[in-house]
């Protein structure tokens, strides 16, 4: 199966600071990847690279086919990006930022209306989308960047961090909605410093060191990997990334 | 008191360490900013030693006219620093995480206060000080004051002076957020705006300059003598007056009246300044929480349902990456009211500068009267444009802040997103550009005799103008951009903002000495009655569109180049 996300030897520099180090992986459709590791280990600039925000210092990342350096919005289209710090525009309400999103994907007026009122269906918004979100709190603009990111209906979603400031009831949705599109047919790359989280939704963990990887493998592989210690998933994420 | 210094110390230190940090693009900033400063220093000094030693030397006004022009002068300047005051410290006082942050700690209310008090004055008004400062040394050059007259003049009447400014624009400010709280933000701005341009209408209605010219004239040759019966009422107890009286007792040498005049400032400034800490000190925290009302009250979910002028939910003609980009735009700047205020507050001054030129009676027929005229007004509206583009244009990019990641991570052409803010702004500065050709070309219209080459001109110039400084602006405000700050006053008066003033005034400067030799022959030709040849005008002409097509062109690739780097 043609991987939906490929990494060829990607390496990101900042001056002299090399913050991912030959990086080589793929990801095939309907797999949630989790991407972990310690602070500054380096997710967040892969991530970064993947959506487009930083340009690789060499390698190549394919995004459904599309070198997303060379050919950027042809990448795009397919991507969802969510950052780990839900910005929005504060003068914006929740409705009018997915309008946005929706109008920087080329949606029709009537596709974007009828997601949107889906999205705040599933997501539980209700009235709050009516809002500027320069009043809102932590977790619901976390909820409104995580359904500005299905509006468009995306093969690819890059997700930082999605857990932070949500609540249980908004954790679970959000956890259910990621099961839910994995399994129809999406990819997920995912960076999480939740270890439960990370263990309960996805099909392969990735971790990174000091920019490199340091371990692919499988649920199955990582149970095999905690036999060897206490049993907990901790142990063995300490042990790898020491 | 101990706490306060402490906090000073340390917004001393974080101060000094990025003024002065040790890389390239600080040091290019910084080098920019102190030659558009020393070059704005040098020619108020120019300017002011030149217009005393002519007003007093050869049109021989008289010491008392000549310092109640200057008292006038000093009452637009005392309200024009009031306005800003207000509108930047709203930003400032009311706005600043830091004053969030530091409500959290266990600091007096009057001592935040203050500090933030002399944040705003210090940030808004430091530019002014160097250009009072350099306007009276020019002024008390021609009069050959020691160097401890200008020393004392500034720190005694001068910073009091627009300290005043100050301490009643948030006086204004407190007591706004107090009545708009019951009334509606909105309606008491709009009460505000009448009541100043009510103050500056009857002060000029009260003090006539045209009647005091023909009072003063009937005590020739007496003019230099204290004709306290010429000042109207009230007007002669106003800070503006005092200032003026400082320094007229200060060129007589009867220096214990100009002490006595700088001692009403002192006394007045300070009770003032008293007053404003009374009423600090029982509002500031509660005014502070107002705004959150505010807020809170124009962001109701009724009002977000409501279908507005250019809703998301409507349909366009345009594609809907342009349309979502322009709607955007749209709502990002009338929904922030430091925005349309300013912009608002820009466009009367730029209306009230067109509609008065236009009134110009300009019957002398003398080549350089003209030509410098002219040049004056052509450079001044060039000005106008400039700093319209500083304002409202450098920002542009910056203010996408944080939340551009939804955009760079959007399967869109970044071209388009600097297309939208360009043509936004192009369209913006383009109006208010021809407005003010047109107008200020109107008394030469007249004087050649409704020959209409030099309109021409002036609109050619304000189309060149106006696409030469919106490109330079987005250019670099995209080079110089910074995402993190999110108010637009800081923004312009950063120090990338000051270096690109700086390439604008330059380019100005350029323009004005390509046209000034046409120009001269131009009215040459009309006073002296011979032909004049086109190519005198047409090749200048194409200098200034290949010179502004360049710059522009230059300055749009910088700016571009700005949007692909990391974010």
């Amino acid at each position: 199966m043609t991987p939906l996300i490929e990494f060829r030897s990607i390496t990101k520099k900042f001056g002299s600071f090399t913050a991912v180090d030959d990086v080589t992986l793929s990801v095939p459709p309907g797999e949630l990847f989790g991407f972990l590791g310690p602070n500054g280990a380096g997710k967040t600039t892969t991530i970064k690279m993947m959506a487009g925000l930083f340009a690789p210092t060499s390698g190549q990342i394919i995004i459904n086919g599309y070198d997303v350096v060379k050919k950027p919005i042809e990448a795009k289209m397919s991507i969802s990006y969510v950052p780990d710090t839900p910005f929005l525009y504060d003068k914006l309400t929740g409705r009018e930022f997915l309008y946005f999103i929706g109008g920087l994907y080329k949606m029709e007026k009537k596709a974007v209306a009828r997601k949107i009122e889906e999205l705040i269906a599933h997501f539980e918004i209700g009235d709050w989308i009516d809002k500027r979100t320069e009043d809102y709190s932590q977790g619901m603009r976390q909820r409104v960047t995580i359904a500005a990111s299905l509006v468009h209906e995306p093969k690819v979603l890059i997700i930082d961090e999605p857990m932070v400031g949500l609540d249980p009831r908004s954790s679970k949705i959000v956890r259910e909605t990621l099961r839910q599109k994995v399994r129809g047919g999406i990819s997920i790359f995912m960076s999480t410093h939740s270890l439960p989280t990370a263990e309960e939704l996805c099909d392969r963990i990735g971790f990174i060191k000091d920019g490199r990887l340091v371990f692919v493998g499988t649920q199955e592989q990582l149970q095999t990997y905690k036999q060897k210690y206490d049993g907990k998933f901790e142990s063995v994420f300490l042990e790898i990334t020491k | 008191m101990g706490t306060f210094f402490h906090i000073l110390r340390y917004k001393f230190i974080a101060f000094i360490k990025s003024t002065f940090a040790l890389e390239f693009v600080t040091a290019v900033r910084g080098f920019g900013s102190l030659a558009v400063f020393g070059g704005f220093a040098v020619v108020a000094y120019l300017f002011s030693l030149g217009i005393t030693q002519y007003v007093l030397e050869q049109a021989k006004i008289g010491l008392f006219l000549y310092h109640r022009f200057i008292s006038m002068m000093l009452f637009v300047f005392f309200v024009a620093v009031n306005m800003g005051n207000i509108i930047v410290s709203y930003a400032t006082m009311y706005k600043s995480s830091e004053v969030g942050y530091l409500f959290t700690k266990p600091i007096p209310y009057t001592q935040i206060f203050v500090l933030k008090f002399l944040d705003n004055f210090l940030y808004s008004s430091t530019t002014m000080f160097l250009m009072a400062f350099m306007v009276l040394l020019g002024y008390g050059s021609y009069f050959g004051y020691p160097w401890y007259t200008f020393l004392g003049a500034m720190v005694f009447v001068l910073v009091p002076f627009m300290f005043l400014s100050a301490c009643i624009a948030v006086l204004i400010l407190m007591s706004l957020m107090k009545v708009a709280s019951q009334w509606g933000f909105r309606k008491v701005v709009a009460a505000l705006a009448v009541l100043y341009l009510g103050i500056v209408v009857l002060f000029f209605r009260f003090s006539n300059p045209i009647k005091l010219v023909q009072e003063v004239n009937r005590y020739f040759p007496n003019v230099d003598a204290y004709l306290k019966g010429l000042d109207t009422g009230v007007l002669s107890y106003l800070p503006n007056n005092w200032v003026a009286d400082f320094l007229f007792f200060m060129a007589r040498g009867e220096v214990h009246l100009a002490v006595l005049a700088a001692a009403q400032l002192l006394t007045v400034t300070l009770a003032v300044f008293l007053i404003l800490l009374f009423v600090a000190n029982r509002f500031y925290y509660r005014s502070w929480l107002a705004t959150f009302e505010f807020q809170a009250r124009a962001n109701t979910v009724e009002r977000g349902k409501r279908i507005k002028l250019f809703d998301f939910r409507k349909e366009s003609l345009l594609s809907p990456q342009m349309e979502s980009l322009l709607k955007k735009e749209y709502f990002q700047f009338f929904r922030e009211a430091s925005q349309w205020i300013h912009l608002v507050l820009m466009v009367v001054l730029v209306a009230v500068f067109a509609l008065s030129v236009r009134n110009l009676n300009l019957t002398l027929r003398v080549t350089e009267v003209q030509t410098i005229t002219y040049l004056i007004l052509y450079a001044f509206g060039g000005f106008l444009t400039c700093s319209l583009c500083l304002r409202f244009v450098f920002p542009a990019i910056s203010l996408e802040g944080q939340a551009f990641w939804s955009q760079l991570s959007a399967p869109l052409d970044i071209r388009k997103v600097y297309f939208a803010k360009f043509v936004l702004g192009f369209l913006t500065v383009l109006f208010l550009g021809m407005l003010v050709a047109i107008f200020t070309n109107e008394p030469f219209l007249r004087i050649t005799e409704r020959r209409p080459l030099l309109l021409y001109l002036g609109i050619f110039s304000a189309f060149w103008v106006s696409v030469t400084m919106v490109a330079l602006n987005l250019g670099l405000g995209g080079y110089f951009a910074n995402y993190q700050e999110k108010n637009p006053i800081r923004v312009a008066s950063s120090q990338g903002a000051t270096l690109t003033f700086l390439v604008s005034l330059v380019y100005l400067i350029v323009l004005v000495s390509v046209v000034i030799v046409p120009l001269t022959q131009y009215f040459q030709s009309l006073f002296l009655f011979f032909p004049f040849d086109m190519t005198t005008i047409v090749v200048p002409g194409t200098l200034v569109g290949i010179l502004s097509a360049a710059l522009a062109g230059f300055a749009s690739a910088v700016g571009l180049r700005s949007l692909a780097r990391d974010f």
